[in-house]
């Protein structure tokens, strides 16, 4: 009888683990980056680590610092929010959820002037890297990480 | 009336008695002869019940064994049936067709999850549209590609105006 009802246990554990991984809920970190070359680079943020070689064979700078972020979690797929340093902001507006992720409104602010604006599909599998203006002897990147 | 036969009969087992009886030895022809056939049929009947030692069953008796008989090869039968099939019970059965059914679709999230290499493409972030102001940065270009690494999507904006490393500040 206990047998019995341990494995009907299991078997509403698993169904429901299945079922929740399902309708998951997803943080979308977005950051601003100054990528440049310097004598004694400071490890990569967390949230960069997974593409770490790629933005160093991309864009051939040893360090990625975050001067603005943002971690939103999204529950309805139609959240908006900003991460911004002090003189940029990066307004990212969800909207909606796709079967592989989100669809998402981007625009970066340089103070009150928009310098770019895109539209993407962001998938929960695939980071957004956006190449921004030149910042002294560094790069602006853009970069948006479904965790 | 009874007929000579059943008559015979009767006396050969000395159910015969009184008055029928007189008439009947009185009708035999040769009364010695019948007499010496009824000893020898008596100890035939003797001689049988020894050898034999059949015990006769009434009625009763018969049916009773013949429903005991039945029972246990009933019994034996169901025995018999039970141990080829102890483990598939009922319950078992639906118990197993459930387990069946949670691992079926715990492999189908899995499978929508890892989607084969083929249909990845649709995985990937897309860039739908892009804009860059203009009057700001008039020259400049946008381009988009894919990493097959790690799967990062770049959107590739050359031309914007560029700015001094104050911009950097946090």
């Amino acid at each position: 009888m206990q047998t019995r009802r341990l494995w009907f246990v299991t078997l509403f554990a698993l169904v429901m683990s299945a079922a929740g991984s399902l309708h998951a809920a997803h943080t979308v970190w977005s950051g601003l980056v100054i990528a440049q070359n310097v004598a004694q680079p400071a490890p990569i943020p967390p949230a960069l680590m997974r593409i770490e070689e790629t933005l160093k064979e991309l864009f051939g700078y040893n360090q990625f610092q975050v001067i603005g972020q943002s971690t939103k979690t999204l529950k309805t797929g139609e959240e908006d929010w900003l991460a911004s340093s002090k003189y940029f902001g990066l307004h990212v507006d969800a909207r909606g959820e796709t079967s592989a992720g989100y669809l998402v409104d981007l625009k970066l602010y340089k103070e009150e002037d928009l310098l770019l604006e895109t539209e993407t599909k962001l998938s929960k599998r695939s980071p957004l890297v956006i190449k921004g203006p030149q910042v002294g002897n560094g790069q602006l990147l853009l970069i948006l990480v479904v965790q | 009336m009874k007929t000579f036969e059943e008559k015979w009969t009767a006396w050969l087992d000395g159910e015969l008695t009184g008055k029928e009886l007189e008439e009947f030895e009185a009708s035999l022809p040769d009364r010695a002869a019948a007499e010496a056939e009824k000893r020898a049929a008596h100890k035939l009947g003797v001689l049988l019940k020894q050898e034999l030692g059949t015990e006769v069953l009434n009625n009763e008796e018969f049916f009773s064994h013949q429903i005991r008989e039945r029972l246990a090869r009933d019994a034996c039968a169901q025995d018999r049936h039970r141990t080829r099939s102890t483990w598939w019970t009922v319950p078992r059965l639906a118990l197993s067709g459930a387990v069946s059914l949670a691992l079926f679709l715990v492999c189908a999230v899995f499978v929508m999850h890892d989607k084969n290499p083929a249909e990845q493409s649709q995985y990937l972030t897309q860039i739908l549209n892009a804009r860059v102001d203009a009057a700001v940065s008039p020259n400049a270009t946008i381009s988009i590609f894919e990493t097959k690494e790690d799967k990062v999507t770049v959107l590739w904006v050359e031309g914007l105006q560029s700015l001094p490393a104050d911009y950097a500040a946090k």
